[in-house]
């Protein structure tokens, strides 16, 4: 048999036979190998699994299929106008995260959090940030997502985006770069939770051993949050989970995540809006709602104010709100920080806000509006990946080196006759980690996005988050309704 | 019969929960209390295995020579559902002897030695919830089903009162500490009871609170008082069958058990008293089983 010997930490660390087939690409950095072989902090892992037969990985690999199946964790993704569900990929070997690093990235999303909802709160009052020239008032106020009829609506405890779901991605320097903020309705957590349950099960023993940080706490901090944003006269708020149904993609996550807090999970339809006060129709009549935990979209949420067709919402809900007698959870209008046109100004508001500088990078991104980027960027379109400003789940994105000419072509056009709906960035070569495929490991490219609840006593992120996976060779697109899976994502003890 | 197999439930569920905290905590696992309540090991035999997770579940659910084991629970069960086969269904029976194999299988002990210990647990609590589906769907409601539901939840409050006990040892008798909650937690997980108590406490962990749907909720089908009045409702039906002497005993000590218990001025946010409740109700139900037993089954 044929081992490979390398050295780490002046230790011998002996390469397992499962990892003999396992070549990273040079110039992506690779989240378990590193110049010297395998990185200290997969060491551990590496050794719990070298004894494992191939057969054995089979096994683990079928029996994680068997429970999602079973278990029901599924999304849906629509096609022909047929809701299909799908099991969400799960990949068993787990992406590791050191202490060291884990502590850089809390600090940077606390921070970058903060800043985005002093922002939320300033461009819907006072607008200081514009008046002292640091964003272009153009920039916002042509932002679809830049609600008027959020100004001057006073929020609880002047926070905005409650839940966010920070994307991160590692360059090939190692360092991690901020690639959205999804500060609207982040879904995924119930696949962070449910991915950690799985690992439990396939490899029995590691978490303890391995000095893994738990996850288990999120819904009770979330629900803590929740309930800490009713009114202050309200001894028993009652916090509700609105859904736009069976049929919404993340319908398994409202599920879970009413039932792991023991909240009512509601439709439109279940709430109704008297003399500006929201109720939940029970079996013993109508019972006042104090919160509401969304995850139906702005534009749905009244038809009153906002789309006039939307079935999914509340009629009279806006107004009730803006009256502060229901906390909504996330607020309205916090699309505006998290355009990605507006994201290319996060640093300059840390700066402005909070007179420290950004923790985290941003990824370089040029604002097709601007004559000179547009003309940089068209003639080193194979560079770049394309983006639509207010579009999500890795839709409406171009990635240059994958694009045809004629693809290329169809985006100039688009970008011309609207370029404020664009922006473009270097494509970031995204780490690789590790994934149990077709029998062998192979490197394919991760992202991360942790969950940070702000609540009235501050900002906490569990350690952890949803490390989603391409699982296509060679593919950038980690979205989940692009062919991308997730595996479990470990955060270790100090 | 029925007694044996409400513990084989209430173990099956006690195991599976401690061994998914093993599996979520930093710090080494200890079982101790778990192997104190359901083994007989000496001392230095627990400090072998009391961190080793694997060694523990096969000692407690295959272990032979340990009294308390699922294997013997089961075989025992199974031995006393022959011995009444003229009252039971042939369906019960059938499930029970399916029951009796299935822990017998070698991929059992393999699953819990080397596989994913959760698969075993969860195949055995499966089938356990089969066989009350069974008698809930085939037995008349005649004198055995109701000796079956006193057996029952007899046996249900005994566990009850058991993990309750391991919990409160964890944390040394301690209910003011933040560290409490979490064991809590897991003796609700235990008693399928977390989700009802996010539902009634709106998510907020107090060990009071815990403690008094664990002991007093009687909507919750794992509570002490629950099992009390389900115990009295079954045995009251059986009034029809019974040397009214010996029904009039009975009756006597389960009302004075439900009533100590209802009626207990405990105070709930203190470990030793909630201890000394525990206690009480533990000895006023070995009362009626050992007044069942002279009573009813001829065991003097």
């Amino acid at each position: 048999m044929y081992w490979v010997i390398c050295y780490i930490n002046y230790e011998l660390m002996t390469i397992p036979k499962i990892l003999e087939s396992y070549n990273p690409q040079e110039d992506i950095w690779d989240e378990l190998m590193g110049d010297d072989g395998v990185r200290p902090i997969y060491e551990q892992f590496v050794r719990s699994i070298e004894g494992i037969s191939h057969e054995e990985m089979e096994g683990k690999d079928d029996l994680a299929k068997k429970l999602f199946m079973t278990q029901g964790i599924t999304f849906t993704v629509y096609s022909d106008r047929e809701g299909v569900e799908k099991i969400f990929p799960f990949d068993i070997i787990p992406r590791v995260i050191s202490s060291e690093e884990w502590s850089v990235i809390e600090t940077g999303i606390k921070q970058r959090l903060k800043a985005l909802n002093i922002f939320l709160k300033d461009i819907y009052h006072q607008q200081f940030i514009i008046k002292d020239g640091i964003i272009p008032l153009k920039l916002i106020y042509s932002c679809p997502l830049f609600l008027r009829e959020m100004m001057y609506v006073d929020v609880p405890f002047d926070i905005y985006s409650h839940i966010a779901g920070i994307d991160l991605v590692r360059d090939a320097d190692g360092s991690f770069y901020v690639l959205e903020d999804n500060l609207r309705t982040p879904s995924g957590v119930s696949y962070m939770l449910e991915n950690r349950s799985m690992t439990v099960r396939i490899f029995p023993d590691l978490i303890p051993k391995n000095n893994v940080r738990s996850v288990i706490e999120y819904p009770s901090f979330l629900l803590k949050n929740l309930l800490g944003l009713a009114n202050r006269q309200t001894s028993n708020p009652t916090v509700v989970l609105l859904t736009p149904g069976v049929y919404n993609s993340a319908y398994f996550e409202h599920t879970t995540l009413a039932r792991l807090m023991g909240i009512e999970l509601v439709e439109g339809r279940d709430l109704v809006v008297e003399n500006h006060h929201v109720y939940m129709k029970t079996t013993a009549g109508l019972k006042k709602v104090d919160v509401i935990y969304r995850r139906v979209d702005d534009d749905f949420m009244d038809p009153l104010v906002f789309r006039p067709d939307s079935i999914l919402g509340v009629p009279g809900i806006y107004w009730a709100y803006r009256k502060g007698n229901v906390a909504i959870v996330n607020a309205m209008g916090n699309g505006v920080a998290d355009d990605k046109a507006v994201y290319a100004y996060v640093p300059e508001m840390i700066r402005y806000y909070l007179n420290e500088e950004p923790i985290l990078k941003n990824v370089p991104t040029y604002a097709l509006d601007v004559p000179e980027n547009r003309s940089m960027v068209f003639a080193n379109m194979d560079k770049m990946v394309i983006k639509k400003t207010n579009e999500s789940g890795g839709y409406g994105m171009l990635i240059g080196n994958k694009a045809s000419e004629e693809e290329m072509e169809t985006y100039k056009k688009a970008i011309l006759e609207d370029p404020r709906s664009f922006i473009a960035q270097p494509i970031i070569n995204l780490s690789t980690s590790p994934c149990y495929i077709d029998g062998k490991m192979q490197p394919r490219r991760v992202d991360l996005r942790p969950f940070a609840l702000y609540g009235p006593d501050g900002i906490s992120i569990v350690p952890g988050g949803l490390t989603r996976v391409a699982l296509k060779e060679g593919s950038l697109v980690v979205n989940s309704s692009q062919g991308g899976g997730s595996k479990d994502t470990w955060v270790l003890g100090s | 019969m029925a007694r044996y197999m409400e513990r084989t439930n209430g173990l099956l569920r006690v195991l599976r929960t401690n061994y998914v905290a093993s599996q979520d905590e930093i710090k080494q696992y200890n079982w101790r209390s778990v192997l104190q309540t359901y083994g007989y090991l000496s001392p230095s035999e627990m400090e072998t295995i009391q961190y080793n997770s694997r060694a523990v579940l096969e000692y407690v659910m295959l272990g032979k020579e340990n009294e308390a084991s699922l294997i013997n629970n089961i075989t025992r069960s199974r031995e006393n559902a022959r011995a009444v086969q003229d009252h039971i269904t042939k369906e019960m029976w059938h499930n029970l002897n399916a029951y009796y194999l299935l822990i017998r299988e070698p991929s059992i002990r393999q699953t819990i030695q080397s596989g994913d210990p959760i698969t075993a647990l969860d195949a055995l609590i499966r089938h356990s919830l089969l066989l009350y589906g069974t008698i809930d769907i085939t037995m008349s409601r005649g004198e055995a089903y109701s000796f079956l539901n006193v057996g029952r939840f007899v046996e249900r409050a005994i566990i009850i009162t058991d993990v309750s006990d391991i919990k409160l040892k964890e944390v040394n008798y301690r209910l003011d500490d933040e560290l409490t909650l979490p064991s809590l937690r897991y003796l609700l997980y235990s008693l399928s009871g977390y989700e009802v108590y996010l539902k009634t406490s709106r998510g907020i962990m107090t060990p009071d609170t815990i403690m008094k749907q664990v002991l007093y909720d009687e909507s919750f089908v794992h509570s002490i008082l629950y099992c009390m009045s389900h115990i009295s409702r079954y045995f009251k039906r059986l009034e029809g069958q019974s040397i009214p002497e010996s029904f009039a005993h009975l009756d006597f000590l389960i009302g004075k058990a439900y009533n100590n218990l209802k009626y207990s001025t405990c105070d709930l946010k203190g470990g030793v008293s909630i201890g000394a409740l525990l206690n009480q109700t533990r000895s006023d139900l070995y009362n009626i089983a050992i007044a069942f037993n002279k009573h009813y089954f001829g065991y003097n």
